[in-house]
């Protein structure tokens, strides 16, 4: 397969921020690069589309400066054939112009296949159709992340389609196109990715956190597994690399924890929440089918785990939060070992008796849940812990999910300094280090990569055999399936699904 | 890598660079340059004056500075609270007791202080110079303090719309704690540097502006000369306006310009010191919110 090797150094006021030697990109491929969020795959691929801002950083891309890459043939090309779907969709976006106006700007005008990109990526969803949205302008908070995700990549087709005859010199880079996206819109978006493949040849870079993707493109198209190559970028003994991950590492893992079956343990309950909750002027109720039918208290049980599944924006974050006590419900009921908890309880009853002690929860943002000014070894200070909590105990905790010679050194160092995925694994160690009966995981997997990920689900797993109940939300299906009974998973549904709940995750 | 015209460990360019700092060494170089000007010109009593004078108002302000902290860091605390919690009496009163305070003119406020200060001292309550002076700063501060309540009270309310406060929350951290340590102390200490820079400015602007006023005297026994020493009251002082007044010569005989920094000197160093100061806190205070992008 024909590769291109970069040399690649970006530095911002004299900082090193990206240093690698060998990112080698496929032509005529699907380059799918995986690796923990904050480790640079945004940064190398924005460099590699002419995307970055000389001025602003210092970049090298093969021991010459960016000016004389942006200057180069290979850099016009991909510019002007290429597509870049950025992570962050409204960074994208022109608020000055309806999202109709946008799909069909300059070279997208004449592209084909526009309606049936979008109602493939409409279909199924919970918001009212793509036709409400088309003449919106858009705005941060409208319409929603997964919509503006779906927008781009709309457009990152048309622009296949369009630059069709130049498709050997383009380059498209999907940075986490799915990531507000729920399992069945991901896939839509995988089909139509592999399909505009199969037709152009182009090469593709779809950077992602989701391992569901190799299973997806393995189980699904075999045919074309051969242009398809997983690569992991990995920052080991403090040098950045880009490693290739074998499909097999992923998918025999995950065989391994399907081979045990899981059954419904019937042991004590600790929690039960009535499966009507009123909030916002909607009601949100719980059951154990798909389609709501015969609404049922939501159960966390001792030693087991419960898995909340609702698509995106239904209210899975809200919902928990209301569990814990930080937004007020107009009505809901909930048993917690002997007491009950409802809209009158009081903030101080939370304060004293459940958060930390009988629950706590782990934030899907690290970034937010995190004191970024914090020492690594001051974000444990605080906590509600019976033992003492020394340099020793932190290290101990700190060990169980980073490398062990880097732990050292990480104590002294501010979280802000920390990747993405160092900060999850952080917070997640902040609450795991807690003795309380019920934890409970918003997108726990979030900007892992696959080791650290398997080490988590490890974790939970000695943290069941202690006895605590724990209640998932997550995106990754695949992986909490294997955790939990089919009996434990619940669905969450809305009154009206038509509006959105208010982003109580508060991004 | 693009080249620099300074590298980064240039002191010239770490002082260009950081206009707060680089404005701190004008301030200190241009009082240098003022002492020595006034060791060798001005004469002995007046410069003792002077000196005491700018030393007075400087702890003077420090004094402002440190009980606006406390008392702007417990009211901006106390509100937070009280707001968040169960029953809204205590956040109501407290509230209206702040906005009345908030509706008198911080000049009015000093100056009711001052006439209290006056009473006092006609009565003999207060004698020592460095009492007056703690009993100056803690009205200043009555007045100003609000001000770092206010910046308090929105560093908590911007943590408060993040995931910040209630992840911690759910781990069990004490609100006390996630506000006093984590928001205040660790995330917002550039804020309330700022912050408290201007109150010092506004202190030496405040007690230059009252000791202007009063310089008329507030009763018949009680003057600026029963009050201590500071730039404002030096200014005051006759034989400053004097001084100053002469300036107006020089449009009349240009020539008096060779005499008038060493025969006008006392006026012209404190108005010099005062105007400097203000300018010099001015631009460090706008240098360190660049430095620190706290706009």
């Amino acid at each position: 397969m024909n590769e291109r090797k970069y040399h690649i150094r970006i530095a911002s006021e004299g900082r090193a921020l990206v240093a690698i030697d060998d990112f080698r990109l496929a032509k005529s491929a699907i380059t799918v690069l995986l690796g923990e969020s904050g480790i640079g795959k945004s940064l190398i691929s924005l460099a590699i589309a002419g995307l970055l801002d000389p001025d602003e950083l210092d970049v090298q891309i093969d021991g010459k400066p960016y000016a004389a890459y942006l200057r180069s043939q290979e850099a016009i090309d991909i510019r002007r054939n290429g597509f870049f779907v950025f992570q962050e969709p409204s960074s994208h976006l022109n608020p000055l112009l309806t999202l109709r106006a946008q799909l069909r700007e300059g070279s997208l005008a004449a592209a084909p296949d526009e309606e049936f990109i979008l109602k493939k990526l409409w279909q199924g969803s919970v918001s009212s159709g793509v036709e409400s949205i088309l003449d919106v302008y858009p705005k941060p908070y409208r319409p929603s992340g997964g919509e503006k995700q779906r927008i781009l990549a709309t457009m990152a087709f048309k622009k296949m389609a369009a630059s069709a005859a130049h498709a050997q010199e383009s380059l498209f880079i999907f940075d986490e196109p799915t990531g507000n996206l729920d399992n069945r819109l991901r896939n839509e978006f995988l089909d139509l990715l592999v399909e505009n493949f199969r037709n152009r040849m182009t090469t593709i870079v779809l950077i992602t956190h989701d391992y569901s993707t190799i299973s997806r493109f393995t189980n699904t198209y075999p045919t074309v597994s051969n242009h398809i190559l997983y690569r992991e970028l990995l920052l080991e003994h403090r040098k950045l690399h880009l490693r290739d991950f074998l499909p097999g590492e992923y998918i025999s893992w995950l065989e391994k924890r399907n081979a045990t079956t899981r059954t419904a343990q019937k042991t004590e309950t600790v929690l039960r929440l009535q499966p009507h909750v009123k909030i916002f002027g909607r009601t949100l109720s719980i059951s154990r089918d798909t389609e709501g039918r015969n609404p049922e208290p939501l159960l966390i049980r001792k030693g087991t785990v419960t898995y909340l599944k609702a698509p995106s924006g239904v209210g899975k974050t809200t919902i928990v939060k209301l569990m814990m006590g930080l937004i007020k419900p107009e009505t809901m009921s909930m048993e917690l070992g002997s007491a009950v908890y409802s809209e009158k309880t009081d903030r101080n009853v939370w304060a004293q008796h459940v958060w930390g002690r009988q629950m706590t929860m782990v934030f899907q943002h690290a970034d937010e849940a995190l004191n970024q000014n914090s020492k690594v070894k001051d974000v444990f200070n605080g906590l509600p812990i019976a033992g003492p909590l020394n340099e020793k105990t932190i290290v101990k905790s700190l060990s169980e999910l980073f490398e062990e010679e880097l732990v050292r050194g990480l104590l002294e160092t501010k979280v802000k300094y920390l990747s993405g995925g160092q900060k999850q694994r952080l917070n997640l160690l902040r609450s795991l280090i807690l003795r309380t009966d019920i934890l409970i995981l918003d997108e726990p997997l979030n900007g892992l990569d696959f080791a650290s990920a398997a080490k988590v689900i490890a974790m939970i797993e000695v943290k069941l055999q202690s006895g605590i109940g724990v209640l998932v939300i997550s995106h990754n299906e695949e992986v909490f399936d294997t955790l939990v009974a089919a009996e434990d998973i619940y669905y969450l549904h809305s009154s009206n699904p038509n509006r959105t709940l208010p982003d109580t995750s508060k991004r | 890598m693009a080249t620099r015209t300074f590298t980064g460990n240039s002191w010239l360019y770490n002082l260009t660079s950081k206009k707060d700092l680089l404005w701190l060494t004008i301030w200190i170089a241009g009082l240098g340059v003022l002492w020595i000007w006034d060791a060798l010109f001005l004469n002995a009593p007046a410069f003792v004056r002077l000196q005491t004078a700018f030393l007075n108002s400087l702890l003077t302000g420090l004094m402002v500075v440190l009980f606006s902290l406390t008392l702007g860091w417990f009211l901006g605390v106390s509100l937070n609270t009280l707001e968040h919690s169960k029953s809204k009496v205590g956040f109501a009163i407290l509230s209206f007791v702040t906005d009345i305070l908030r509706s008198i003119p911080q000049i009015i406020a000093v100056l009711i202080g001052y006439v209290v200060l006056t009473i006092l001292l006609h009565k003999g309550i207060i004698r020592s110079s460095f009492v007056q002076m703690v009993w100056i700063a803690g009205t200043i501060a009555i007045a100003v303090f609000l001000e770092v309540a206010d910046t308090i009270r929105q560093r908590i309310d911007y943590f408060r719309t993040l995931d910040f406060v209630d992840a911690m929350l759910c781990c069990g951290i004490k609100e006390r704690r996630i506000m006093n340590v984590e928001i205040l102390w660790k995330n917002s200490r550039s804020h309330m540097l700022h912050k408290l820079i201007a109150i010092f400015g506004i202190s030496i602007f405040l007690q230059c502006s009252i000791d202007f006023i009063i310089s008329v005297g507030l009763s018949t026994d009680v003057s600026l000369i029963n009050f201590p020493m500071t730039l404002g009251n030096l200014l005051a002082n006759v034989d400053s306006k004097q001084d100053i007044l002469a300036l107006s010569n020089l449009f009349t005989e240009p020539g008096y310009v060779s005499v008038i920094f060493t025969r006008h000197l006392q006026g012209l160093s404190v108005a010099f010191c005062i105007v400097f100061s203000m300018l010099c806190i001015y631009m460090i205070a706008n240098g360190f919110v660049r430095r620190h992008k706290l706009a």
